[in-house]
């Protein structure tokens, strides 16, 4: 018979692990479900900058045109917007045409039509697009500069709204996920705590032949640190089950919503700050129940 | 090896389990602390073995201060020290090779140096032939022959034993006793508190009385009663 330190910590890990099953298990579902929160607030950032870009992709930029300009002078300005740096479309839309528009928009309101009479008080303009949302602001201010416009207008403000509905709604997640990372923490220090429980005789025997508090608290930071990995990767493992679950059926039910495929490298990244996380909840979760419980 | 200067012990407010206590045990000694229940001669044995801090006065082992001494020194102290208690303390889902290799494993120990010394130790106290049984499967004097092992493994300076035959019947007590005074013989200073009466008569060694907490009587190749 052969003694050794070689596989102790590893050994003794395992089996205060596989000891306090029920424990261990809950440790590792609560650290899940935290974990799988940060997940969904990171989805949520991932759709956010998504939509952000299609929506500001679509997003249209209205230059109006003064009453007095004609066709020509018309068509220069297009000419001249369609130049721009930035720009990457640009056509013209006549009073005519917006009037068809606005007809289209409140097919349903005829009242509103009624009200115009034969007036047509909409004015001509020129409607450009960017290639990236970046190039908006430069893209207006060149054009108000143009002799033949009026007046710019572009949606600001649906781009601020979106931006704040993104912030609001990562910031609920990641409020839900610190509230359930500390029940977490606090799981897994209680994991912990039957695994002191379980080991006091033994603790007192490592302290009376002389082992060192790193020697003793190895095994359980070991252990909390097991734990929260276990809850990363079944984090991971919901977040992706359920976003690809979910972005499967939404796809069919309601096509023109745009969503973000979840691609192997941002999995891979999100791994990766789950398992860091979720180690940290497991050492942090140990380390208040040492403290606590064990006089180390 | 060991100085007590003035040692006062006190629980809470109202128990005072050693009162004053001055004494010098020398290295190589062999010391009976004797005397009746709640004479404070556990209260010594932890204070040897920095288990407990004395309210007042030094205790002194091996040349530190032990009341001065730092918190992570303290496994350092207890690798020169074996104790051996009357309740044996072996983990029971380990086998007696592994409970004496406990002591060297926690310590840094490895592989070959650990399982030659483990032997060599368990030949010692003849248990060489049942260091894959378990504690459970061994008699009380086995066990505590286990105990004494793991004590002993790292040749330590000091031993310590606080009612280490409570347990055991008077020629299984011998039997221990043999070993404890063999460690002795190869250098080992050893302090035994004890209420077993035939073996202090018997072994004749410098005997300790405490009573209330205050030394009464300290005589060399002593018995257990004046």
């Amino acid at each position: 018979m052969r003694y050794s330190t070689g596989g102790y910590l590893l050994g003794e890990t395992g089996k205060s692990i596989w000891r306090s099953k029920m424990s261990s298990f809950l440790s590792c579902a609560t650290t899940a479900l935290s974990l799988f929160l940060l997940g969904i607030a990171f989805l949520i950032n991932l759709n956010l900058n998504f939509m952000f870009t299609v929506v500001q992709n679509q997003m249209e930029i209205q230059a109006y045109l003064k009453r007095d300009v004609t066709e020509v002078q018309a068509a220069a300005t297009v000419e001249a917007v369609r130049k721009m740096p930035g720009v990457s479309e640009a056509r013209y839309v006549s009073k005519a045409d917006a009037l068809e528009e606005l007809k289209v928009m409140f097919r349903d309101k005829t009242a509103v039509l009624e009200g115009l009479g034969n007036e047509n008080p909409l004015p001509a303009s020129v409607r450009a697009r960017t290639a990236s949302p970046a190039d908006v602001p430069k893209v207006v201010a060149e054009m108000k500069k143009l002799l033949t416009v009026d007046d710019v207008i572009y949606q600001e403000e649906a781009s601020r709204r979106l931006a704040s509905l993104g912030r609001a709604s990562q910031l609920v997640s990641l409020g839900g996920m610190l509230v359930v990372g500390l029940v977490a923490v606090m799981v897994i220090g209680n994991s912990i705590r039957l695994t002191i429980d379980a080991r006091r005789h033994e603790i007192g025997i490592m302290k009376l032949v002389g082992a060192t508090d790193e020697f003793i608290i190895g095994p359980f930071l070991l252990e909390g640190m097991a734990l929260g990995l276990l809850g990363g990767l079944l984090g991971e493992g919901m977040v992706v089950g359920l976003y690809t679950w979910m972005v499967g059926g939404l796809e069919t039910v309601l096509p023109f919503i745009p969503i973000a495929k979840l691609t192997s490298r941002t999995a891979v990244d999100m791994l990766g700050i789950m398992l860091v996380t979720g180690v940290a909840v497991g050492v942090i979760g140990s380390v208040v129940s040492l403290r606590r419980h064990l006089n180390v | 090896m060991i100085s007590l200067r003035s040692v006062t012990k006190q629980y809470g407010a109202s128990l005072l389990a050693l009162d004053d206590v001055t004494l010098d045990i020398r290295k190589g000694e062999f010391v009976f602390i004797v005397g009746p229940s709640g004479a404070g001669k556990s209260t010594l044995i932890k204070l040897l073995y920095r288990e407990e801090t004395p309210t007042e006065g030094q205790v002194i082992v091996g040349g530190k201060d032990l009341g001065k001494m730092r918190r992570r020194e303290v496994p350092f102290l207890r690798r020169k020290i074996g104790v051996v208690f009357q309740d044996f303390r072996l983990l029971q889902d380990r086998t007696v090779g592994e409970n004496v290799a406990f002591a060297l494993m926690v310590t840094g120990f490895t592989g070959r140096d650990m399982t030659k010394s483990v032997t060599q130790v368990l030949s010692l106290v003849g248990l060489k032939e049942r260091q894959d049984a378990y504690p459970g499967e061994l008699s009380g004097g086995e066990q505590q022959r286990v105990a004494l092992a793991r004590a002993l493994v790292r040749n330590p300076d000091l031993l310590l034993a606080d009612e280490p035959s409570g347990n055991l019947d008077p020629g299984t007590s011998m039997e221990i006793f043999r070993l404890v005074e063999r460690a002795n013989m190869y250098g080992t200073t050893v302090v035994v508190a004890t209420h077993a009466r035939h073996i202090v008569d018997a072994m004749r060694k410098r005997v300790v009385e405490l009573r209330k907490g205050a030394v009464v009587r300290d005589v060399r190749r002593g018995a257990y009663d004046y």
